[in-house]
């Protein structure tokens, strides 16, 4: 990758949203608690012993939904801007590779999600310090329900960017992508077994481990980005 | 000659049809080349291979000298391209377009002012490109291909949408590229009278099959003119003059023959006079190029 090239995705991103979703997800997570706080604060609290750990889980229940929606419409809207009048064309007839516009969407992609990640972290523990909980705040919980749903949902981005990039039909990578939020939706209500990847972001899995998803996010979502990246390469362009 | 452009039997095969077909397209240095052909000839497939957006079934590409399989990157930065529809960013300004992609080529933020003005969207810098009539779109296309002040434009149809002036505009800044900086121009078109006052070098292609490629002065020497006669039981006549060992053709209701000396003439209406065909009208005809050019896209003969 080259930071040409990042600085050029950069300037097409602008005016198209990319930013404010960015802040709007883990925003939208976190309201959902101050929403819930706010009218039953009392209740909540006699629920647990730890204030801490069962505000940090209660905020994370809806982080899957928001990451894998966010991956989708954020995948969606950045080839869509390539589409749009098919520069494609003309972005590949310019004296780049093909890997490395490739890898550059990637990169932009999993960063502004990362920035999310460090933003739901952020949003979290501000409106726990508000809520003004007894006992010490769980940094460690804290960091990994923000940043282990990221790595565990890798998978689907590299997915999605593989998708969205090689079809014809922009409808193909929508539809996959909504079977995966409703996947995601659906897996909190009866899990799913270990292998689908759409479970993952919800660090379950059969041995109570949260850091295999985040292990194998990272390798299956390293995967898909190659197998994806060489099938990029192997296409005629659009 | 030196060849900026070499292709050898190049072919590009989508399913069972072959869309470009062994095509052999040599562009020597400095010339315009004018690249015609009718909808569907495989004229952008072609250039897509020539940008390396495409991979050839079979065949090989030389530009600058170098394999475009193994040097494209080296290749593309010397190369200036409009392909098809004009690419861009309807939500970005003229300038922010230019920039995404003078971020990619390296080159100094001055060129981006230069090609605007060339192409003379100046007025326009700031304004957002979605608001662009298909000419500026287009313009704005083809400052795009100048920026990196290439030494291989290739142009796909670049008048398309453009209104009368807006085509003797372009046409003049080829012929200025040309003659000012050198540089080697492929121009695609499915029209021969829009390149026909520019182009140096025509490559006539159909159905995926190269049909003629020459010199502009060639393809004029062909359009020499033809003496037409037009006579009593044609179908008769035509025989009688073939039998006489002299090209013809029929058509429009005339017997072509191709120009020949007073006495061969006056020797030959002779002869149809003494086999009593009547005789109406016996003119010298010069074919217009765009005849010639219909000629042979249609009859897919090699001349
Ligand atoms: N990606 C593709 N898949 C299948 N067939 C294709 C593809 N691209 C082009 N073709 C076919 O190849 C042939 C040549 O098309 P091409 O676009 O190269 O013609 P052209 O000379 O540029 O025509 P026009 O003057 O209309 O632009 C056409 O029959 C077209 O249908
Ligand atoms: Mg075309």
């Amino acid at each position: 990758m080259n930071k040409e090239l990042l600085s050029s995705e950069l300037l097409k991103i602008k005016r198209k949203g990319f930013w404010l979703l960015t802040v709007l997800g883990p925003f939208g997570v976190v309201a959902l608690q101050m929403m819930n706080y706010a009218y039953r604060k009392e209740y909540l609290l006699k629920q647990s012993t730890n204030d801490w750990e069962y505000y940090i889980l209660n905020v994370s229940g809806f982080t899957p939904f928001a990451l894998v929606l966010g991956m989708v419409i954020l995948t969606s809207f950045l080839t869509s801007i390539e589409n749009e009048t098919n520069t494609w064309k003309k972005l590949i007839s310019l004296p780049v590779s093909k890997a490395s516009v490739y890898i550059t969407k990637f990169t932009l992609l999993a960063s502004l999600l990362f920035l999310s990640s460090v933003l739901l972290m952020l949003f979290t523990l501000l409106y726990g310090i508000f809520l003004d909980f007894n006992g010490e705040i769980l940094h460690v919980t804290l960091f990994q329900y923000s940043f282990y749903p990221y790595f565990a949902s890798l998978p689907v981005l590299a997915l999605q960017l593989w998708i969205s990039t090689v079809s014809k039909n922009q409808a193909v990578p929508i539809t996959i992508g909504v079977i995966g939020v409703i996947l995601v939706l659906t897996n909190s209500y009866s899990p799913f077994p270990d292998w689908i990847i759409w479970k993952w972001p919800s660090l379950m899995n059969q041995w109570d481990k949260p850091i295999i998803n985040v292990v194998l996010g990272i390798i299956v979502g390293c995967l898909i980005y190659i197998v994806g990246m060489l099938d990029f390469i192997r296409r005629d362009v659009k | 000659m030196e060849y900026v452009v070499e292709t050898k039997n190049l072919t590009k095969q989508f399913g069972e049809q072959k869309a470009v077909s062994s095509l052999n397209v040599t562009i020597p240095r400095g010339e315009i080349y004018g690249f015609l052909g009718p909808n569907g000839s495989g004229k952008t497939t072609t250039i897509r291979m020539l940008l390396g957006l495409m991979k050839p079934t079979s065949g090989t590409i030389h530009v600058f000298h170098k394999d475009l399989k193994k040097d494209r990157i080296h290749i593309l930065k010397r190369i200036g391209s409009l392909v098809e529809n004009p690419s861009y960013y309807p939500h970005l300004t003229a300038y922010e377009n230019l920039e995404v992609w003078r971020k990619i080529l390296g080159v100094p933020k001055e060129k981006i002012h230069e090609v605007l003005q060339i192409v003379q969207l100046s007025e326009v810098t700031n304004k957002k490109v979605k608001g662009f009539s298909l000419g500026m779109k287009q313009r704005l296309g083809i400052a795009a291909s100048l920026l990196n002040d290439p030494e291989l434009l290739i142009l796909d149809e670049p008048t398309n949408g453009l209104d009368p002036s807006g085509i003797i505009e372009i046409r003049n800044l080829m012929k200025q590229l040309a003659s000012e900086s050198g540089m080697t121009i492929l121009i695609s078109s499915h029209l021969l009278s829009e390149v026909e006052q520019i182009a140096t070098r025509v490559g006539i292609i159909s159905k995926g099959k190269m049909l003629f490629q020459d010199s502009m002065d060639k393809l004029r020497e062909l359009s020499k003119p033809n003496i037409a006669l037009r006579i009593s039981d044609a179908k008769k006549a035509l025989r009688f003059i073939v039998s006489k060992g002299i090209e013809a053709d029929y058509r429009d209701d005339h017997i072509f023959i191709p120009n020949h000396s007073d006495e061969d003439v006056a020797e030959l209406v002779q002869q149809l006079v003494y086999h009593n065909f009547l005789i109406y009208r016996v003119e010298g005809k010069k074919r217009s190029l765009e005849d010639i050019f219909l000629q042979i896209t249609q009859e897919e003969r090699l001349v």
